[in-house]
């Protein structure tokens, strides 16, 4: 890897960890706060899912909520800055190609995403009785769907001309996806036409992975979750690539 | 070898303005070259285009014999860059942004932290090195932007504007660094609003209007052959004056104004001729500038 691509990738991490009193922290309090409102208050009147407690069954879909949002919101946050403020020329003038510039970005928000994933879990490790089933595969959902909202938050982040357009995926898009998803509940306990439409939902395969991996729960294929969580990092890391490359959005 | 050969050089937005006309321009290594136009002209087209933020739509642009597409990242390499407006990232110190700024370009580290600090003190804001961009002044930010440009150590510096908005201490400051780099044998292209500065910094220059370069050369040259001197001569009795139909002037009071393309060929006859209806109080030649030149070119 080249001194170009590392500098760059280095000043994306540099950057989410400098500020971390708004980029990691926040994330860690409000999980928290879920795990302590839903779980050990209203979790303890809520009978067990699938055999698991309530308070561990959340666990995954909190961790996946606060990986999508801080992946999402550190890529396009950043674009976003660089170009209003203009910095991001620093870039484009750079001797980077469209894709180790789209890699950068996509990395550092993928970190931000695993970081804050991690974090929530290695606190759950010591408030529940949580243990982790399978580490790698743990580390694998985690670390794809990082990289998928961070992709995604790239391609938001050059299309998006105000701050306004990035919120409004976070608002209108990724929460009810989440919450819809089955952060909270089992999808199995939905009647059969709300419970079908929920499997269109990729959330809902990306949260049912890491439940499997970290509880060892399978409700529903392990396999179309991996291979959701790797084809959508894969199509968003091409389209923010070509983005990068063609200049779309970027150069006039 | 040129350091920047641009041919056929066109670019047109996607309002459908035609920004630059298939322009031609060769600037050779070591010049101190001036782009000069009127807002809107293709400048900043021109310069964008050559760094890779914006696309041509046909053309083609080598830096040091590095094509800008087919060989882009040999061409970025050569070039720094100090755009018009400021664009400092707000997150880090100014060291730090220096530092990024010469690892983007391929600068170790420990060799980039070095660097920094030389460039810093040359630019006379070593003691602000660890402070961000929110707390420097105007003229601050516009060093720091010329640093940007500087720490990497590329043998072309492109400087749109590099002197805009700031006092006139710093300008000359500005312009003697500048002038240094010149002869430690740095290419340096230059645009600017300042008529002047390009006069006592460029020894070539290219006027560009409406996407089109309508003169290139050597400066001196540009403004002997474009301008024309003003002669102005004091009158005792200007109402007595008759001159020939071959001698263009006006009368403003008791002062005759004569516009002269060859001043020294012209002088003599025109006093001659003047002296043969009235008394000469005073003579004044007006050398013209390029400023005059450049409006005469732009209209």
């Amino acid at each position: 890897m080249s001194i170009e691509f590392l500098t760059f990738l280095r000043r994306e991490i540099h950057r989410f960890l400098v500020l971390y009193k708004q980029t990691i922290i926040p994330a860690l309090i409000s999980s928290l706060l879920y795990i302590i409102v839903f779980g050990t208050t209203l979790g303890t009147r809520i009978s067990a899912i699938n055999g698991i407690t309530y308070i561990n069954y959340i666990v995954p879909g909190l961790a996946m909520m606060s990986v999508i949002n801080q992946a999402y919101q550190n890529s396009a946050s950043s674009i976003m800055q660089g170009k209003y403020l203009k910095f991001i020329e620093d870039i484009l003038v750079a001797p980077l190609s469209g894709f180790e510039i789209s890699l950068g970005y996509i990395i550092g928000g993928a970190f931000r995403g695993l970081i804050c994933g991690l974090g929530i879990l290695i606190i759950c490790l010591f408030m529940t009785d949580l243990q982790i089933q399978k580490i790698t595969l743990t580390i694998f959902y985690l670390l794809t769907v990082s990289w998928t909202f961070s992709a995604f938050g790239v391609i938001v982040g050059i299309y998006a001309k105000s701050w306004d357009e990035i919120g409004t995926f976070t608002n209108f898009v990724f929460m009810p996806l989440t919450f819809l998803g089955g952060v909270f509940y089992s999808v199995d306990m939905l009647p059969p036409l709300w419970r079908n439409i929920s499997y269109i939902n990729p959330i809902y395969w990306m949260i049912s992975g890491l439940r499997y991996s970290t509880l060892g729960l399978e409700e529903n294929a392990n396999l179309i979750s991996l291979f959701i969580c790797f084809g959508f990092s894969c199509l968003f890391t091409i389209i923010a690539t070509w983005m990068f490359k063609t200049g779309y959005k970027i150069k006039s | 070898m040129n350091a920047i050969e641009i041919q056929s050089l066109r670019k047109i937005y996607d309002t459908n303005v035609e920004a630059l006309k298939g322009i031609d321009l060769i600037i050779p290594q070591g010049s101190f070259f001036g782009l000069l136009g009127p807002n809107g002209a293709g400048k900043t087209t021109t310069i964008g285009i050559l760094t890779g933020l914006v696309n041509k739509t046909s053309g083609t642009a080598k830096i040091l014999n590095h094509d800008i597409i087919s060989d882009y990242k040999n061409a970025r390499r050569s070039i720094g860059l100090s755009p018009q407006e400021i664009n400092l990232d707000v997150f880090f110190t100014i060291k730090k942004i220096l530092e990024f700024q010469a690892g983007y370009f391929g600068v170790p580290s420990n060799i980039a932290i070095k660097k920094v600090d030389e460039v810093l003190k040359k630019l006379g804001i070593y003691d602000k090195k660890d402070n961000t961009a929110r707390h420097l002044s105007g003229g601050m930010k516009r060093r720091v932007q010329i640093a940007k440009a500087l720490v990497h150590d590329p043998p072309i510096l492109i400087l749109d504007e590099p002197t805009a908005g700031v006092d006139i201490e710093l300008r000359h400051m500005l312009w003697d660094y500048l002038t240094d780099l010149n002869k430690e044998g740095k290419t340096i292209l230059l645009t600017t609003h300042y008529i002047e500065e390009a006069e006592k910094l460029c020894n070539e220059i290219a006027i560009i209007n409406n996407g089109e370069i309508i003169k290139q050369g050597d400066t001196k040259s540009i403004i002997k052959e474009v301008s024309l001197n003003m002669i102005e001569i004091e009158l005792n009795d200007a109402s007595k004056i008759n001159l020939t139909n071959k001698i263009d002037y006006k009368i403003n009071g008791n002062i005759l104004k004569i516009q002269s393309k060859g001043v020294n060929k012209d002088i003599v006859k025109i006093i001659e001729e003047v002296e043969k209806t009235t008394e000469i109080k005073n003579i004044n030649i007006i050398n013209s500038s390029l400023e005059d030149a450049f409006i005469k070119l732009t209209n």
